[in-house]
């Protein structure tokens, strides 16, 4: 909850007088549906960096560098380590992150280092790492370790990534970036947070959320699934019956 | 063809799914066996959630138990009452295995005592098995005419207290060894995933001297009954049954069964129970080298509840 409300407060300050620009940015969609043959979804991120309303420039002056990152709803990740006892492999060690991302993709214009200093990156959440290095009950040196091996094995199920040719320029103030949502993207609230970088200063962000759902059939049954598992249970059990049933009338054994 | 599965909420090929139920089903019609034991291991291998695995072909089970089940109970090969004492148990066993599942899979530790039941059960049953067909061939290579084991043979089990009478079996046992084997059975099937007919076939012969035209039909019958409240129970505890998953592969399974039953025919029992011990011995070996052998990646990950 606090690392939510102290991202809230990063969004709601305001933006210092000094910058002259601002976003116009949209999403290709508002929302993903899950439908029995999702197989991923492509998104396409889009925007211009315009004269702040406010100042009295017609144009901007760049170089500007854009980096999207695209937040998928929180969950309680463990990563666990085998070591080898007696003979065998077993899990020993585990280290629980709380509200860890369950899906998290930065797109950039170019490499993340040239863009900003690593330390503001990090303060911004925009680099991976950043997500396992808040203070952890397991101490510093381990979370450091089983957050790195964490974010690597997301990596590895394609639910963590940076592409850093991600977006593109299609002309000096003008960019879009696209993203392959897969299917195993969990369903929940998305954020999408797009940062317009100058000489390695944030001077324009802006956020934007869309819902990757399960609809029709898929919602209804994971909604039976969690709030009336008994009877759904029953009703597996009686699909189970009534198909063992028909095979052998079917075939006649 | 992809189908997203909203319990395990993955895609998985469709044709994988149902690919892989008619070939364990046509392995469960051809040995007489539900086939979990194949299942589930397949299912962890190629990427399903553990949990969602063990829980989903579990209804699976279910499904291709009935059909059998069915006709044996037509032809009479069904021991009501003794079902009935094994179910009873059974049941009990599972509430214990369910429970167990959970509190494992907080600790990370369900993966291990999975791999390690399949190594330990699969192990020994399979060598057993192997043994005595092994023996039965060999025997009748030699030109032995190989005896049906007696049905009246009697052993310290049948000195227990608390005798019923069986009718149908007929038996006059204690009612002891019968109610452990439906306990051990319902707690090792519910935790694992498997209907445990392999095991329940072999201990009601051997230690409960059931006759022959009354232990297949007795099994699947308690198979079914068991399975279903144990499919139930993961349903409640551990929400992780994903009916579209197990629709896929009774879909499958159902239809492979057939084919596997007719083509059994072809086969001499004793040869049939060497190939179910070598298919046995082949997946308590597949787990025992994960267990044994240094892993590809010693980090794993998971979400936690």
């Amino acid at each position: 909850m606090k690392r939510l409300w102290l991202f809230l407060l990063v969004l709601l300050l305001p933006v210092l007088p000094v910058q002259a620009e601002r976003l116009v940015s949209g999403i290709s969609n508002d929302s993903i549906e899950i439908t029995s043959s999702f197989a991923g979804e492509r998104l396409t991120f889009y925007g211009t960096i315009a004269p702040d309303a406010g100042s009295g420039d017609r144009v901007v002056q760049g170089p500007f560098d854009v980096v999207v990152v695209i937040l998928g709803p929180t969950q309680n990740r463990v990563a666990r380590e085998k070591t080898h006892n007696f003979g065998i492999w077993l899990n020993t060690e585990q280290v629980e992150f709380s509200r860890f991302p369950s899906y998290f993709h930065v797109l950039s214009s170019k490499r993340l280092i040239e863009i900003a200093d690593i330390n503001l990156l990090n303060e911004n959440y925009i680099l991976p790492e950043s997500h396992a290095m808040l203070p952890n009950p397991a101490g510093f040196m381990k979370t450091l370790q089983f957050g790195r091996e964490l974010i690597r094995l997301m990596s590895q199920d394609g639910l963590f990534g940076v592409q850093e040719n991600g977006v593109q320029f299609m002309s000096d103030t003008f960019y879009s970036a696209q993203l392959t949502l897969p299917s195993s993207a969990p369903p929940g609230p998305y954020i999408a947070q797009t940062y317009v970088f100058k000489d390695g200063q944030i001077i324009a962000r802006k956020s934007e959320g869309f819902a990757v759902r399960k609809i029709d059939f898929e919602r209804f049954l994971a909604q039976s699934a969690t709030q009336f598992p008994l009877l759904y249970g029953i009703c597996c059990v009686i699909l189970a019956l009534f198909t063992g049933w028909l095979g052998g009338v079917l075939f006649r054994r | 063809m992809q189908i997203y599965l909203p319990i395990a909420e993955l895609s998985v090929n469709l044709f994988f799914l149902v690919g892989i139920g008619g070939a364990v089903g046509f392995l469960s019609g051809l040995f007489g066996v539900g086939g979990g034991f194949l299942l589930t291991p397949l299912l962890i291998f190629s990427g399903v959630p553990t949990s969602v695995a063990v829980a989903s072909v579990t209804g699976q089970v279910v499904a291709a138990s009935t059909s059998g089940a069915l006709s044996h109970y037509r032809r009479g090969g069904v021991d009501l009452h003794l079902a009935m004492y094994l179910i009873l148990s059974g049941i009990l066993g599972a509430f214990g295995g369910v429970a167990t599942f959970s509190i494992l899979r907080a600790n990370g530790q369900l993966d291990l005592v999975i791999a390690v039941g399949f190594v330990v059960l699969l192990g020994f049953v399979g060598t057993l098995m192997l043994q005595e067909s092994v023996r039965a061939l060999l025997k009748q290579r030699k030109g032995v005419v190989v005896r049906e084991r007696q049905a009246n043979q009697h052993s310290w089990i049948h000195g227990l207290p608390w005798r019923v009478r069986f009718k149908k079996s007929r038996l006059y046992i204690s009612v002891l060894p019968v109610l452990v084997i439906g306990l051990f059975i319902g707690f090792v099937g519910s935790l694992l995933g498997i209907g445990g007919g392999f095991v329940m076939v072999p201990a009601l012969v051997y230690l409960l001297r059931v006759p022959g035209n009354v232990v297949i039909g007795t099994s699947l019958a308690q198979v079914v009954a068991m399975m279903a409240a144990t499919t139930i129970m993961h349903a409640v505890q551990s929400q992780s049954v994903d009916i579209l998953l197990a629709f896929c592969l009774m879909v499958g399974g159902t239809a492979g069964a057939q084919f596997g039953a007719a083509a059994g025919q072809h086969l001499r029992g004793e040869q049939l129970r060497g190939l179910l011990a070598l298919l046995v011995l082949a997946v308590a070996i597949r787990f025992g080298l994960s267990l044994v052998l240094t892993p590809s990646d010693v980090f794993s990950m998971a979400v936690a509840r």
